[in-house]
């Protein structure tokens, strides 16, 4: 048994040049081939570049009334004002770019909370048995039923106050990020259903594993593939639910995001119809920039496709 | 022995599967005579093609498959050349197949009856609805069901596993084919049942007078159930005989290896194992498949695709070398 | 082999509970038999093997000996230390002693190793859970298992998909050799790999137990694989031992009808091999509800009235050969 160590001086180092391609790269590989994917990729980096480097060339700041002093309010797309201003002098075009920073933020950093509370419960419902493993469902189940816009309204006019000490973007990013969850905690459950009884887990309990390492070195990393697909997708429903948060008017006030430039432009949509259309093709693209990725995601990712 | 006429002629055929990875040669030139009446076996293990050949000669290979070349000939009609109108009509009426896992062959939205109803009627419009139930309710007592008149009614989750492969017979055998296609079709089943399978398909074979090829890996049922065997191994045919000359006389090494790889329930002998792995059939090896596993291979082997010889009637075999060793089969 | 014994089950029981789902409520309707009962001992360097048809409790009875699912009631000893006791005290240092002497070979080699680990970092788990092998020492450990399996140092940065199922299955083998057990439960560790391999994988668990004296529990439902490798040989039915022998009495002899019926239904690969087939009519019945007396009875060719209402005793017959059947001696 000893022979080995005994009759080398060093022991045999590890060749990690002959390392194989792992599952992400395979992934990789087949997502490189889906166009639709590419395209749902392609659009969510313009927006993201957008988002992080259009504020430098950003004409106006968020929310400046600067021009109705010029009397340029209501204007349509100029030179000047390429989409346009709206009725109290705001530079369509600038709002849309701080719209485009405030509205990823959103999107992305609620995704992220949502996510992780999602995969919190989730794993730990899915792998605890009996009275916890039941009252995590419910809970679950709960935040699933109860109606999560009506709750979003309310508590977006509970905490107004803290709109007021600057918190407005970030107020609406807590309250997605803390209803996003129940769909994310389901999916995962079910996944660890799944995962848990196969036979490598076994094995690992066979060796002595510990539960928690168990449920984070190999459970949790083998049901991450559905989660990702899905986290793509609540980032699009995410500034989806901004949009409306804003267009009925429960969005905090003086924050540049594209549901305020749209919930003000339809309601002057008939003298000054671009002010909501800039806006509204920007939503639209980037939601569909995020689903097409996220369907690509699912591709890639899935399993049974794999060769 | 009365020469038999051939019922199905398959020649050089070549099935390729087109995937991402590379062109799959799951068949790259298989030939296979089956004679009218006779029980043949098919032996091969995973991926040496015997269930694709199947499937080729039913032309119900999925995709990303294809059938590339050769030729099959059953009853005198090319099957290849033949529209798709046609082979539907061959489908079910002359050739028939049952699989190897009865859970997925049935459908589990409807019931037996519809089924096997479906399948009596399948291009057969002349049945009526009357009188195909009566045929489903004889097949079922045919397959050895008890209480047909109620598994007619039942759906297939509510039947156990032996009892499904029995259905997915009965529906084979719903319009008398001449030809069954059986693979593995007791691989999925335990012991005592694949006893009682095994039985039921030779008393079937008799009655409906048909012309089985049996696919299988497993050496016993061949022994036990068949007249020929086909040895495929990696997409080609390695070696043909009647079933006593090729466990007696075999004259290709995989054959033998095949053998002496086998343990017997009915003494213990020392298991020999045949080194290496099943061959990717993306980049076959060159030369004779076999020979990276072959204790015998020799240069000729790695370079020259041997030739499919005559030993002697009825026997064939693709080997190099098969003139000057002398194989040991069971002893 | 040494007759020291190492492993011993005693009145193994593992029920199933069966709920039926209402709205709000969960009622206990049933309980699955899978294990009722189970005895055996295995000696040091042996080969146990234990047969039956699916759903007999073969691989239940593994899981429960290793506490992958706890038993109802019955103990185990392992070096006379009762296991249970052990991993149920929670003392951390009890626990791993017990989960080294012990390990399991799954069935299914596709679904038994992690797919996002390397070889490397699947065969240093048991270092890391164990802390018995140096870090500096891992490459070194990791690449004689794999020698020892028979496969090569490179491809210790593999992943599980890059490799065929047999290959797959001396991963799995190494995997339990890591922590150096004395004892490995293989639960069908050939029937998912071809038939020029599993001779491979046999051959291979044969040579292990001659190098370290490992002892084995081979479940199978291929009775021909068992007779070549298995010392003696356990034939279970619906929960149940019904025949325990060495394995050339066994299977020459075989004592009780239902074993008598399973060997004679193995198809042998000679065609000159004719043998009297016993059929059993039917199948097995459910484990939910088996039978009264004697399990097998519905199915028995021989069954009479004592069949149906008195329950056979497990009764030595010969050294080393056990049945439970109220008619044994007709057959002896």
């Amino acid at each position: 048994m000893s022979q080995l160590t005994e009759e080398q001086t060093a022991p045999p180092k590890r060749v990690h040049r002959q390392r194989s391609a792992t599952q992400w790269a395979v992934a990789w590989r087949r997502f490189k081939r889906n166009k639709s994917g590419v395209a749902g990729l392609a659009i969510v980096i313009a927006f993201v570049v957008f988002a992080i480097f259009g504020p430098l060339f950003a004409p106006y700041p968020p929310r400046s009334t600067e021009s109705l002093l010029q009397g340029q309010a209501g204007q349509p797309p100029s030179w000047k004002h390429p989409f346009g201003t709206e009725i109290n002098g705001i530079d369509v075009f600038s709002d849309s770019i701080w719209g485009a920073r405030n509205d990823l933020w959103i999107g992305v950093a609620a995704t992220a909370i949502a996510t992780l509370i999602g995969l919190a419960v989730g794993a730990l419902a899915g792998y605890s048995r009996g009275v916890i493993g039941g009252i995590l469902l419910g809970i679950i189940q709960f935040f699933f039923v109860i109606p999560t816009l009506l709750l979003i309204l309310l508590f977006s006019r509970v905490f107004q106050v803290l709109v007021y000490q600057g918190f407005g973007v970030n107020l609406i990013v807590l309250i997605l990020g803390l209803f996003g969850w129940p769909g994310i905690s389901f999916v995962i459950r079910g996944e660890i259903f799944r995962v848990r009884e196969l036979e490598f887990i076994q094995a690992e309990k066979a060796l002595g594993a510990g539960n928690l390492r168990i449920l984070f070195r190999h459970i949790v990393p083998n049901v991450l593939t559905p989660v990702i697909v899905l986290a793509s997708l609540l980032v699009a429903g995410n500034i989806l639910t901004e949009v409306v948060l804003f267009f009925l008017g429960f969005g905090p006030a003086n924050v540049a995001t594209w549901g305020e430039l749209i919930e003000e432009g339809v309601q002057y949509v008939s003298v000054y119809p671009w002010v909501a259309l800039f806006p509204g093709l920007l939503v639209v693209t980037l939601v569909l920039g995020f689903n097409l990725l996220g369907d690509g995601l699912a591709d890639a990712l899935n399993p049974r496709l794999r060769e | 022995m009365k020469a038999l006429e051939d019922l199905l002629k398959v020649e050089d055929l070549r099935t390729y599967f087109f995937t991402e990875a590379g062109v799959v040669k799951a068949v790259d030139g298989i030939s296979l005579d089956v004679r009218k009446g006779e029980s043949h076996g098919l032996v091969g293990e995973s991926g040496s093609g015997k269930s694709v050949t199947a499937l080729s000669v039913m032309r119900i290979v999925p995709k990303p498959g294809k059938i590339v070349g050769g030729k099959i000939s059953f009853d005198g009609t090319d099957l290849l050349t033949l529209k798709e109108d046609d082979m539907r009509r061959v489908r079910g009426s002359k050739i028939a197949m049952v699989f190897q896992d009865p859970i997925s062959s049935l459908d589990p939205l409807y019931t037996v009856g519809k089924q096997l109803i479906e399948a009596i009627r399948a291009n057969n419009e002349t049945v009526s609805k009357e009188q195909a139930r009566d045929m489903a309710i004889s097949l079922l007592s045919n397959v050895e069901i008890s209480e047909p008149e109620r598994r007619f009614n039942q759906y297939p989750h509510e039947l156990s596993g032996g009892m499904k492969q029995r259905i997915a017979i009965a529906r084979a055998l719903a319009r008398t084919p001449t030809l069954l296609f059986a693979d593995e079709p007791t691989t999925n089943l335990d012991v005592t049942i694949q006893a009682q399978v095994l039985n039921l398909m030779k008393d079937l074979k008799k009655n409906f007078n048909m012309t089985l090829v049996l696919i299988t890996h497993d050496m016993g049922i061949i022994a036990e159930m068949t007249s020929r065997v086909t040895v495929v191994y990696a997409g080609q045919v390695s070696e043909s005989a009647e079933t006593h000359t090729l466990f007696y006389h075999p004259t290709h090494p995989y054959t033998e290896a095949l053998l002496k790889a086998v343990p017997r329930l009915d003494k213990r002998k020392q298991l020999q194992s045949v080194g290496g792995n099943i061959p990717n059939l993306i980049d076959p090896p060159t030369g004779c498949r076999f020979h990276p596993r072959c204790p015998y291979a020799i240069q000729i082997c790695k370079e020259k695709v041997p030739d499919y010889e005559e030993v002697e009637t009825d026997h064939f075999v693709a080997c190099h070398r098969w003139k000057e060793l002398s194989l040991v089969g069971v002893q | 082999m040494s007759d020291e014994v190492l492993l011993e089950v005693k009145q193994l029981v593992k029920y199933f509970d069966v709920f039926s789902r209402g709205v709000f409520t969960r009622k206990k309707v049933g309980e699955v038999h899978a294990v009722d009962g189970v005895s055996f001992a295995i000696k040091r360097g042996e080969t146990f093997g234990l047969v039956g048809e699916s759903g007999c409790g073969k691989t239940t009875t593994a899981k429960v000996i290793l506490n992958l699912e706890d038993a109802t009631s019955g103990t185990v000893n392992f070096e006379g230390r009762d296991v249970f006791e052990l991993l149920k005290s929670g003392k951390r240092s009890d626990i791993l002693q017990i989960r080294r002497g012990m390990q399991m070979v799954f069935q299914n080699p596709y679904l038994s190793l992690d797919p996002r680990m390397t070889v490397f970092d699947i065969l240093s788990e048991p270092f890391i859970i164990h802390g018995h092998i140096g870090r500096s020492d891992w490459t070194a450990r990791v690449y004689e298992l794999l020698t020892k399996v028979g496969l090569e140092p490179y491809h210790a940065e593999r992943y599980p998909h890059e490799f065929s199922g047999g290959q797959r299955q001396r991963i799995a083998i190494a995997r339990a050799l890591a922590v150096e057990p004395k004892f490995i439960a293989a639960d069908e560790p050939v029937s998912s790999l071809d038939v020029s391999i599993r001779a491979q994988i046999l051959n291979l668990m044969m040579e292990l137990q001659r190098d370290q004296k490992i002892s084995y529990l081979y479940i199978s439902h291929d009775l021909s694989s068992v007779r070549q490798i298995s010392h003696r040989v356990a034939v279970m039915y619906l929960g149940e031992i019904v025949e325990l022998a060495n394995t050339d009495s066994l299977f020459e002899h075989p004592l009780h009808p239902y074993t008598q019926a399973l060997i004679s239904a193995i198809p042998i690969p000679d065609p000159e091999t004719k043998r009297q087939r016993i059929i059993l009519p039917g199948e097995v019945p459910s484990p939910l509800n088996p039978p009264p007396a004697c399990r097998f009875h519905p199915r028995c060719p021989y069954a009479q009235e004592i069949c149906r209402t008195v329950k056979p005793v497990f009764e030595q017959v010969d050294t080393d050969h056990f049945v439970a059947c109220h008619f044994w001696k007709k057959f002896a």
